[in-house]
């Protein structure tokens, strides 16, 4: 209690109010992109290191602008709980193979021991515990996806929608003014080095 | 980085010169670890050979926190538990022993998968004379019970079970509602061509640290 800063938390706290596990597994972290305010509970992995190895652009002189290689961006306030694994989907693109960056949105909670391959998830979507995200699945805005899903691959999943089931249907929804609970702004307070109790 | 993952024994291993193994694989147990040649071990895949000898054929591609080996009874906590366990205390007791077990053990408690062999993330394999036919995709937290033996270019959907002791036929695909059907699409050799180009491009973008379990 007497020393204001603990020599070693559980999260490492960056400056931009990202909280990452030490536990975390965070490979090819150059490739990473954390929008800010972004959760990494122990045991998550992330796989940075599969980067697209086709580039669009290559075949046409390619020397115009430095090649982006970001395998995996996060937007604010997202929430990766415990066992979660985030990869890049990867296809076979004319004749070779290569994999496909992940892009997520702003407020996207994922649920533990969930494994994500989409293509894109969009902002506001709460993805439950032990969830299956096929390859190249595209989730749009304000999508709630229940505990024990199973996307397939290539799925579109329209904005507003309450998703279950093996495989994944569209069950209902969200409600009128049911778009509070996909807020993670006080989800973010609750963990960390010092958490905060939740707000009631 | 993470803390090394290790616990218990360090297996005796047999490598091809042509593997891919990404340095946060954890192999553990103490009978032979054989893997072939152009196969693919992605970071946090779990090797533990504890109950029997893993064998794992040609360009297999075993992905991040499946579980090859291990005991029947639960497929994470086998793992600490074994190193708790009296008689394999010591690495240097476990492998010694295990040169006069292998002769009666190795065999009904192993694990082999065939050629072209792709166990998808958290997907379980559980010892005990299992073993998974070539091009047979294990989904993402598919579960195949001690004793199974499962055919050739099956398909576990994600999160399917293939209960202990169990044979599955070739083509089957194994859905996670308990349901089966056969894959009558004859697109083996275009599926074992994909894995084959997926296997170049890991081969690149994963750093292989074979020494380290050496």
């Amino acid at each position: 209690m007497s020393s204001r800063r603990p020599p070693r938390g559980e999260y490492i706290e960056t400056d931009t109010g990202n909280k990452v596990a030490r536990k975390a597994t965070l490979v090819g972290t150059q490739n990473i992109m954390l929008g800010g305010k972004t959760v990494i509970q122990p045991d998550a992995i992330i796989r940075g290191d599969l980067v697209r190895t086709i580039h669009p652009s290559s075949q046409s002189g390619g020397n115009a602008a430095p090649q982006n290689n970001t395998a995996i961006s996060i937007g604010r306030y997202c929430f990766l709980s415990r066992n979660c694994c985030l990869r890049p989907p990867g296809r076979l693109y004319k004749g070779a193979f290569t994999y496909m960056p992940l892009r997520m949105g702003d407020h996207v909670f994922i649920g533990a021991g969930s494994v994500v391959q989409a293509a894109s998830i969009g902002s506001h979507v709460h993805i439950g515990a032990g969830s299956v995200i096929g390859e190249f699945a595209i989730i749009k805005d304000y999508v709630r996806i229940l505990d024990g899903t199973v996307v397939p691959p290539n799925m579109v999943i329209p904005s507003f929608s309450i998703v279950a089931g093996q495989p994944a249907r569209v069950i209902g929804e969200v409600p009128e003014g049911g778009h509070e609970a996909f807020e993670l702004r006080d989800l973010y307070k609750t963990v960390g080095n010092n958490p905060q109790p939740a707000p009631h | 980085m993470a803390p090394s993952a290790q616990s218990g024994p360090k297996p005796p291993v047999h490598f091809s010169s042509s593997l891919t193994i990404a340095e946060l694989a954890v192999l553990t147990g103490a009978h032979h670890i054989s893997i072939h040649s152009e196969s693919v071990i992605h970071p946090r895949a779990r090797l533990d050979s504890l109950a029997g000898r893993v064998t794992i054929g040609r360009r297999c591609v075993v992905h991040e926190r499946a579980m090859i080996g291990g005991s029947a009874s639960s497929g994470l906590t086998s793992a600490r538990s074994s190193v708790a366990s009296p008689g394999v205390l010591s690495p240097t007791a476990a492998v010694a022993g295990s040169g006069g077990e292998a002769s009666q053990s190795a065999t009904p408690q192993s694990v082999t998968l065939g050629d072209y062999v792709t166990v998808e993330v958290g997907a379980t394999i559980e010892a005990g004379g299992t073993a998974v036919g070539d091009g047979t995709v294990v989904g993402v937290g598919a579960r195949v019970g001690a004793g199974a033996v499962v055919g050739k270019h099956c398909t576990l959907t994600p999160q399917s079970v293939v209960s202990p002791g169990e044979v599955v036929p070739d083509f089957t695909v194994v859905l996670a509602n308990g349901m089966r059907r056969t894959d009558r699409r004859g697109m083996t050799e275009l599926k074992n061509k994909g894995l084959a180009r997926q296997i170049e491009v890991l081969r690149r973008l994963i750093s292989s640290k074979p020494a380290k379990f050496a």
